[in-house]
């Protein structure tokens, strides 16, 4: 039993959100997520921009990310950024072609969110405690 | 004269406006890594092959034709917090579907007015696309759109340059609520330039006149219940064009047209399972154009159904079924061949096409798609006010494209 949950543990918690020092969320509802990646929300609380930082749509990790922390299958979310960026109406997430990469966006850019894989060596970024 | 005259300045000024956002954007971006959060560009590049089989809707000689190119550019600059820049620049070749050559697809200001954690409120001046129908905003995006061709009743290529959007103003407002689901309210006023070829594919090459478009009214309102893989819109459109006869041997004459056009859409994202259909009436009055004392108010009513399967990540099946009328008191076109004398034949009434389609991902940003239609029915083609029966002398004709798209 102890077993089985631990594999379904680690299946549900294998993406974490981060988020650069200067935001002060530390948790977040899955709506919430949600919105700020559907660019539904694009200003934190105190009103500082949002930097929505993703990898490419067919990455692993992408992929994970979408379903698992959004409820969101990929193309749902492809559609949504194709129409802003390509209709004038709004910008969408930045990509970035490595896990390395957006780790480092995140960190280096105020008011960014982000994704990583694992926590372990996360350093000069918040990790966000999800709530559903 | 006066008219077309007006309608290149328009033109003229839209791409000045987009030139010089686009330098200030560069300007200001030398260094764009270090700015990407405020500048951003994209774009696409798609060819493509098409073979129609019976109709004029590509070309004249239904010879296999390369007439299948998009591309384009974009850019947008995060001027301060509540202000934008943004605009794009599109190639199109589509044979005798739309006029060949760049257009401004759009270049706006976008003033953010209202911003909090669950509601947004946006203005959108100059150039703006129209975000009203479910694909009208993506109907020039060859990778964001669900087919190559995309169903004709609603997404007619021969109306492209008026539909896709328009000068003037647009509102934006976006709710989003924990139980009730996403609400989008959408409204715009603003008129297209009427270019003289774009005439000719709605008239005919006889008009000699000019048209000009009025005004443009369009609503929609959209709603996503609560983590809802259902989403369901209405939408609203207004019109009015008129048409000014050349004074030097006109076959036409001084004319009123008023489009009104109302649709109801939904939209189902399973994970493996799409489906999305649009229904809707047209109501489209002439007064004068054909002699002075006409007057027609036919009421015309078409839908489609559609449904995409992903059988991988990578490979998406689709399928889809649409009917088009353009008056509903004569589905099947006899009054139409009646009251013509026999010129026009009954299956210019009416429109209906059955498509199947695969595309493929090759990466996160290449696909090839491939489609074939079979098409019952002129009711889609052009020119739509003088039909042409000598080329369109089948009732029942094909289509099959290929097209490979690339977008960053």
């Amino acid at each position: 039993m102890l077993v089985f949950l631990g594999c379904i543990n680690s299946t549900v918690y294998a993406v974490e959100v981060i988020m650069h020092p200067s935001v002060s969320t530390p948790i977040l509802t899955t709506s919430q997520l949600r919105r700020i990646y559907t660019m539904r929300q694009i200003q934190w609380a105190d009103g500082r921009r949002i930097t929505v930082y993703v990898l490419p749509r067919q990455h692993i990790l992408h992929l994970r990310f979408s379903k698992e922390r959004l409820q969101m299958f990929p193309y749902q979310l492809d559609r949504i950024w194709n129409k802003l960026t390509y209709s004038g109406l709004g910008v969408a997430p930045i990509t970035v072609s490595t896990p390395e990469d957006l780790l480092d966006a995140v960190r280096k850019t105020p008011g960014a969110i982000g994704y990583v894989e694992s926590i372990k060596d996360v350093e000069a970024v918040n990790v966000i405690k999800i709530k559903s | 004269m006066l008219l077309k005259l007006k309608a290149k300045m328009v033109n003229t000024a839209m791409e000045k406006f987009f030139f010089i956002m686009l330098s200030t954007c560069c300007l200001f971006s030398n260094n764009i890594k270090a700015v990407e959060q405020d500048f951003q560009f994209h774009g696409f590049v798609a060819q493509g092959l098409i073979d129609v089989d019976g109709s004029d809707f590509v070309n004249d000689d239904a010879s296999i034709s390369p007439e299948l190119t998009e591309i384009g550019i974009n850019a947008s600059y995060q001027l301060s917090s509540n202000f934008r820049l943004a605009g794009q620049v599109v190639y199109l070749n589509g044979g005798n579907r739309y006029a060949e050559g760049v257009r401004v697809d759009y270049a706006l200001l976008d003033w953010s007015v209202y911003e909090s954690l669950d509601w947004q409120a946006n203005i959108y001046l100059g150039r703006f696309k129209n975000n009203h129908w479910l694909y009208s905003s993506s109907r020039d995006i060859p990778f964001a759109r669900p087919s190559i061709i995309l169903p004709q009743s609603v997404y007619f290529d021969g109306f492209r340059d008026i539909a896709v959007g328009g000068d003037g103003a647009a509102v934006k407002i976006s709710h989003s609520n924990d139980d009730y689901g996403n609400f989008d309210f959408n409204f715009s006023y603003g008129t297209s330039p009427v270019s003289d070829k774009q005439a000719e594919i709605i008239l005919s090459e006889f008009a000699q006149g000019s048209v000009k478009q009025d005004s443009d009214i369009q609503g929609s309102i959209y709603w996503q219940p609560a983590y809802s893989p259902w989403r369901f819109g209405v939408s609203y459109l207004d019109s009015d064009f008129s048409y000014q006869a050349n004074d030097n041997g006109d076959l036409f004459f001084d004319g009123n047209f008023s489009f009104q056009f109302y649709t109801i859409n939904t939209l189902y994202e399973g994970e493996n399972w799409e489906f999305s259909g649009e229904i809707y009436q047209e109501r489209f009055t002439t007064e004068g154009f054909y002699h002075p004392l006409h007057s027609k108010d036919p009421v015309g009513q078409g839908m489609y159904v559609q449904s995409r399967y992903k059988i991988s990540n990578e490979l998406t099946f689709l399928a889809r079924y649409e009917r088009f009328y353009s008056d509903r008191d004569d589905k099947n076109g006899e009054r139409l061949e009646e009251e013509s004398g026999g010129l026009i034949p009954a299956y210019f009434a009416y429109h209906r096409d059955t498509t199947v389609g695969l595309s493929y991902d090759f990466s996160s940003n290449l696909r090839l798609r491939f489609e074939y239609h079979w098409f019952q029915g002129a009711g889609r083609l052009t020119p739509v006010v003088l039909p042409n029966p000598q080329v369109n002398d089948s009732k029942n004709w094909q289509l099959w494209a290929v097209q490979l798209m690339y977008w960053f």
